[in-house]
Formats: C-alpha cells, structure tokens, sequence
C-alpha cells in the first residue's frame, strides 16, 4: 500500500519522467494477474471504466462538469450552466456526452431534470497512479485558473498528482512549500504557485470526496484550510474580479 | 489591531517569496488590500534573492509587479557567517524537521536563511527592527523559534499573510 506517495518516493534506479510519473522501467510484479483476473469477462467489465476516465483526462472541460455534479448534485442543467458559466448549448452538450459515457445519470421524472453522478476511483497500486474525484477536480481547475493551466502544460497531470498531494502535506504542516518544490523538482516559486492553486481541490474534496483518503490516508484530517460550507454555497466566485 | 500599524514605526520589512505568489495577480482582491496595507504603512518590503531562488515562468509576474510598482525590492544578502546567524539558522533547521517531521538534512537551506537574514539585518543596519514575513506555516515557526532562543523577540517579528489582510473568508473562492 504506498500509493500516497506518487512521484515522491526516491526511484533508485530509474529516473523520473519530465511529467512526474514513475517510469515503466520500474516492472511491476506480477502477482495481482492470475487466471481469475486476467478472465476476458472481467476484463471486458473494466475496459469502459478506463476509457471513460482516459476521456475525462483528455477533456478537461468535462471533467469539470463532471466533478461539479458528482459534489453539487443532485442539480439541474440551468444550475450546471450558471455555476459553471457555460452557454446553455455547452452545458447540455456536455451533460449529454457525460450520460452517454454513463458517468452522469439523468432523472427525467421531474422537472426540472436532476442530475447526478458517482464518485470514480482508479487506483493503479504498483506504479502508483491514483485518480480520484479530488484527482480531476484540481485538473478540471485548468478551466478556470491559470496557475493551474500553466503547472499542467509545463509538467502535465503525473506531476499534478504529485503536487496535489505535496499541497495535501503542506497544509497538513508536514512540508514546506520548498521541501515539495524539491521533491517534485520544480522550481521553489512555482510550487507556491501550485500550492494555492490547489486549495479548492483540497478544501472541497475534504468535504465532498468519499475516496480523499486514499490520496491522503495520513493527512486527510490535519490540513489547515478554508471552511466552506459547501453544502449551501454555491461553487461560482461572487465578485470577486472587478 | 491596526494592521497598517503592523509594519509601520521605521523597521525594516524582510519577505519571502511566498507572499507575492500568495496575493496573486494585480487583478486579485488580496493583491490591492496587501498593496495598499504596505504603502499605507510607507515601506519597501526587502525580498533577499536568494529567498526568490531562480524565477522564469508565470510566477515571476507576481513578484514583478511589486517590483515595478516600487513597494518591494530586491536585496542582496551576505553569506550568513556570523555565528548569531548561523546558530540561528540551525534553530530553524531544527524546528522545521521536528514540525514537518523530515529528517534534518531534508529541510531546504532556503527556509532556514530566513531566520539568520533576520538577525544579521538588525545587527549590520542597525534599525529598529526587522519583520519576517512567510506564509509557509513550517518555515515560520523556524524563524519564531530561532528568534526567541536567540533573544530577539523584542527587535524581530513574524508574521504570514492573514496578519496583515485577514484570513481569506472560503465564500470568496472560486472552488470549480
């Protein structure tokens, strides 16, 4: 069990990939395949799941959308248009395309329509890869945050993880913001950037996430961040920018 | 308590670089209420190059734009040799590994120097003071620790951001 400590661990021999992931080189063990997991049937059950998340990870726009209805909802697509700033087009195409992809269910039988959808988790415990809600939240904040944005096109989403989870430390006390720049080798004020950047993430998925531990099984409740009160606040920023 | 006051009484105001990532672009509420916190008290906020490290990217607009604005500058710092900084230093090297619970040698030289900066500056200038101002949690307490075993607590303080602007209330951020 040592998928918290993504891109952070000393790889002895391989070095880390510029985005931050574990190289393949590292070979995983090969215990977890047998007969039984390796059967067509069960493969076949889990092949929707990654590509739906591999679409979401292509997509940030849909992510988005996404974890905005899997911690708000049940809400309707007007609320998702608001909040979100969407054109009324764009959010239904979106919502469209995420029950198409079965990660967001729609109520019809009452007006107007509720939409909901389920947390996803994938937790890959050997390179470590783990996607969480918390996971796409803070690739989702792209959207709307320029710090974000930039982090992800310098170093993409294996040293966002990675930073995540260094953000996750620090406000827990754990790691000065320098101490994650080192760790995920980038430089000391863009990990103070990508610290603050990531609150959201953090203080929401606190809240919200039922899978935040596994990202931050030792410091899920020691992090110094703002309450919300989520269950009532909406999630768009009063104005705030003139 | 008045935060204007804060900085205020000609002491000089020593910062980290975190502080300028923290209240974010020009266009950010936090920017123009800690601008106008600083320029109200009438200082220069003194940021050590050595506390910036290597600048390049879209963080380097937000520590700029204080510079151009003239309310921050950069400082060149001498090597921390005196003993009171060194000692100072290794305080806060200490105290930074007990909080975070990292082993000695995992905490960065960067944070500690703050700590000695601080000492040097009140002694070589002479001034009436100096203030640190962090907002990383860890590194604070390191400098707060180094100070009272040193015996200045009455010529240095610490403070983060929400000293001088307040706490950032959770309904003004945009969560998604």
């Amino acid at each position: 069990m040592n998928f918290g400590l993504v891109g952070m661990d000393d790889q002895p021999d391989t070095p880390p990939r510029p985005d931050g992931g574990t190289s393949a080189l590292h070979t995983p063990p090969r215990d977890i395949l047998n007969e039984e997991t390796l059967k067509p049937e069960l493969l076949a059950e889990n092949a929707p799941g990654l590509e739906t998340l591999v679409k979401l990870l292509n997509q940030p726009a849909l992510a988005r959308v996404y974890v905005y209805v899997c911690y708000w909802g049940p809400v309707s697509p007007p609320e998702v248009m608001d909040d979100l700033d969407l054109s009324k087009s764009t959010a239904y195409d979106y919502v469209d395309r995420l029950v198409d992809l079965g990660l967001v269910e729609r109520d019809d039988s009452i007006r107007p329509q509720q939409l909901t959808a389920e947390p996803v988790i994938l937790v890959e415990p050997y390179t470590p890869i783990i996607i969480t809600p918390t996971v796409l939240h803070a690739f989702a904040l792209q959207e709307v945050d320029e710090d974000v944005e930039y982090f992800l096109d310098r170093y993409g989403i294996g040293k966002l993880v990675a930073a995540l989870r260094g953000a996750g430390l620090h406000h827990a006390g754990n790691m000065t913001q320098r101490m994650v720049a080192s760790e995920i080798d980038v430089r000391d004020t863009e990990a103070m950037m990508i610290i603050y950047a990531l609150v959201p993430a953090l203080a929401v998925g606190r809240e919200q996430d039922p899978y935040f531990e596994y990202l931050f099984l030792d410091v899920h409740d020691q992090m110094d961040l703002p309450d919300l009160d989520v269950q009532e606040t909406s999630p768009a920023q009063p104005d705030d920018v003139e | 308590m008045n935060r204007e006051s804060l900085l205020s009484g000609g002491k000089e105001v020593i910062v980290d670089a975190n502080i300028f990532i923290a209240i974010g672009d020009p266009s950010n509420t936090k920017f123009t209420q800690f601008r106008s916190v600083v320029q109200t008290a009438g200082v220069v906020l003194k940021l050590p190059r050595r506390v910036i490290g290597e600048i390049g990217g879209q963080d380097t607009h937000r520590v700029q734009a204080a510079l151009y604005e003239g309310w921050a500058e950069i400082i060149d710092t001498p090597n921390p040799t005196d003993g009171d900084a060194v000692a100072a230093s290794d305080i806060a090297r200490r105290t930074i590994a007990n909080t975070t619970g990292q082993p000695e040698h995992e905490v960065e030289k960067t944070d500690t120097i703050l700590a000695g900066l601080a000492i040097q500056y009140v002694r070589d200038r002479s001034t009436s003071g100096v203030i640190v101002l962090t907002d990383d949690k860890p590194a604070k307490e390191g400098i707060q620790n180094a100070v009272t075993a040193q015996g200045y607590t009455g010529t240095i303080e610490v403070y983060g951001l929400a000293d001088m602007i307040g706490d950032e209330p959770g309904g003004s951020m945009r969560l998604i």
